[in-house]
């Protein structure tokens, strides 16, 4: 069965989340990082209630929800949603643990992303 | 790192630049310590430029008293109540949801105020509101945790005594502690303020006074030297007396940026000495400031005219600078520093504290008047002001005494004026026990002090100088 389009794109993003928190767990611990997504959940939701559907626990990131939610609508801008996602978990990351800090986390993203393509 | 600026000049000093952003502090202290005047100063210098505070109170209608007494502050501005300073009642909220959904509700309000700045006051009286500490301590760490993320900076304010800082579980989670206490010392009441713990920052250990006055908290940092001024260069330049043959029993007068203690019983003329060596310099130009604690500007400046000395003119020109400062009234923490203001500001080269033996009667901690004297004599030598701090020996024959505390180790010179028996007479006897770095006279000379000023006569035979 093909998979749609929708589904395939959050399953990315999903899988670029689970760097980040893989990434951002060994510089605030997992207890911590469950918090700020938590916060950055808040924040987006003002914007995009269905970033609301994601669930985290101590194991990593499930966007199995949004995607359920979702695969019916071709036309929400999930890229944007998710953009906004991570900007601002690396805005806020960048405050806590000072913009150097950040930086190599996001590095660290970076070139696990590009092991992966 | 960045920094919350606290708004109070000398503190954010101490603080070397303010609080660390997003940090968790507790404020503890005894009731009428000035804890909450204190927390409620940094807020409102805070929300005056543009930040937000969210103020939970936890005990009934203590709003309504706040407002009031804080009203009388001049940082004080009921502009910003109710937008950029938010006060919420968390007591009422615990006291009928209980303590189970304190942490609950905390989050709602910082989601829905967003504040830059949390306080919670008191935080001890939550701390009685659970029923076990196990409890509590959960209730602590996830609001550590949970605060951590949204990017705002926590003061909690609680009736903490010094000891429990050491034993509470919300000690171990703050990132700061500021313990405020005080005590009675010579008939004033006095009010410290001590950082015990400020994490990922540097700051100024030890005890700092502060006042609560109309304009909200004044703090006065404890003296101490800057630590890399202490290496100063010895300076060659001399300062005389203007007295002749003194300036040559000294080689040429008293180095540059040296202290020099002139030591001597009542009426031996160690004020006179003083005065003269101000004189001198104010004739070459050189600014002074005399402090005294036992004789007013008008009586000194009688008793220059006494020796036909034109003392009144230089001060006029504003040369000299005349500070009578009751000893009975003075606060040496605050006298200090106001004194290191004065002769940066002033430019001062030479500078006389008349006696310091007044000093000394007024601190009630022997230790903390040597330290003050230590950080004192460092900060004017780094900074080459050539000092005179005269000194009363009780004994008024014998030059053995020259202070109790130990004071003569901080000296760079040692003049000793003293009487002696001498063909059946009283006299002056003038003598350099020492003076670093210069080759000075042993001799032991007589003087007098007339209309004409300070006449420096022959050696003594050693034979007059016994008792």
């Amino acid at each position: 069965m093909k998979v749609p389009e929708v589904t395939k794109k959050i399953t990315h993003y999903e899988q670029l989340l689970n760097g980040i928190w893989s990434s951002s767990i060994k510089y605030l611990g997992a207890f911590s990082v469950q918090l700020l997504i938590e916060r950055v959940v808040f924040d987006v939701a003002a914007e995009y209630r269905e970033i609301e559907l994601m669930r985290w626990n101590e194991k990593g990131i499930s966007c199995n929800e949004i995607a359920e939610a979702l695969k019916d609508r071709p036309d929400f801008p999930i890229d944007d949603m998710f953009t906004r996602f991570i900007t601002k978990y690396v805005e806020i990351l960048a405050k806590l643990v000072g913009s150097e800090k950040a930086e190599k986390i996001l590095e660290r993203i970076k070139s696990e992303l590009g092991k992966e393509a | 790192m960045e920094r919350l600026r606290t708004g109070i000049e000398n503190l954010d000093r101490i603080l070397h630049g303010g609080i660390p952003l997003y940090s968790l502090n507790i404020v503890s202290g005894s009731p009428g310590s000035g804890k909450t005047i204190l927390v409620q100063n940094i807020v409102f210098n805070n929300v005056k430029n543009g930040l937000r505070c969210l103020y939970m109170t936890t005990i009934s209608e203590s709003q309504l008293k706040l407002v009031r007494h804080l009203q009388e502050f001049r940082f004080f501005s009921d502009d910003f109540i109710g937008e950029r300073f938010i006060y919420d009642d968390l007591g009422t909220f615990i006291r009928k949801e209980g303590s189970v959904r304190a942490l609950e509700y905390i989050m709602e309000v910082v989601r829905k105020h967003r504040p830059n700045i949390l306080v919670i006051d008191s935080f001890k009286v939550i701390r009685d509101m659970f029923n076990d500490e196990k409890a509590f301590k959960t209730f602590v760490f996830d609001l550590a945790a949970s605060l951590s993320v949204w990017e705002v900076t926590v003061f909690l304010v609680g009736e903490y005594r010094e000891e429990e800082t050491n034993t509470l579980s919300e000690f171990a989670i703050a990132d700061g502690i500021f313990h405020l206490y005080g005590q009675e010392e010579k008939r004033f009441q006095k009010r410290y303020l001590r950082i015990l713990k400020l994490r990922g920052t540097d700051f100024e250990r030890g005890e700092h006074l502060f006042e609560i006055t109309p304009a909200g908290i004044v703090v006065y940092p404890r003296t101490k030297p800057e630590t890399e001024k202490l290496t100063y260069a010895a300076l060659q330049d001399k300062k005389p007396f203007g007295i002749p043959e003194l300036d040559e029993m000294l080689d040429g007068g008293l180095r540059k940026g040296t202290v020099t203690l002139l030591s001597g019983g009542t009426g031996t003329g160690k004020t006179t000495f003083a005065l003269k060596f101000l004189l001198e310099g104010a004739v070459s130009g050189e600014r002074g400031l005399f402090i005294s604690f036992e004789e007013s500007p008008n009586q000194l400046m009688h008793n220059a005219s006494q020796l036909g000395w034109d003392l009144s003119r230089y001060v006029q020109k504003g040369t000299i600078t005349l500070q009578f400062v009751s000893p009975i009234e003075l606060d040496v923490d605050k006298h200090i520093l106001a004194l290191m203001e004065t002769i940066e500001k002033s430019d001062i080269e030479r500078l006389v504290l008349d006696s310091i033996s007044s000093f000394e009667s007024s601190v009630i901690d022997l230790q903390k008047y040597k330290d003050y004297l230590w950080a004192l004599t460092q900060t004017l030598k780094a900074q080459g002001v050539t000092s005179i701090f005269t000194v009363l020996t009780e004994d008024l024959f014998s030059p053995l005494v020259v202070t109790k505390t130990q004071t003569s180790l901080l000296a760079d010179n040692i003049i000793i004026l003293r009487y002696v028996e001498k063909n059946s007479a009283i006299r002056k006897a003038l003598s350099i026990l020492k003076a670093r770095g210069t080759c000075h006279s042993r001799d032991l000379r007589e003087y007098e002090i007339t209309p004409g000023g300070i006449e420096i006569l022959g050696k003594l035979d050693a034979v007059d100088m016994l008792r």
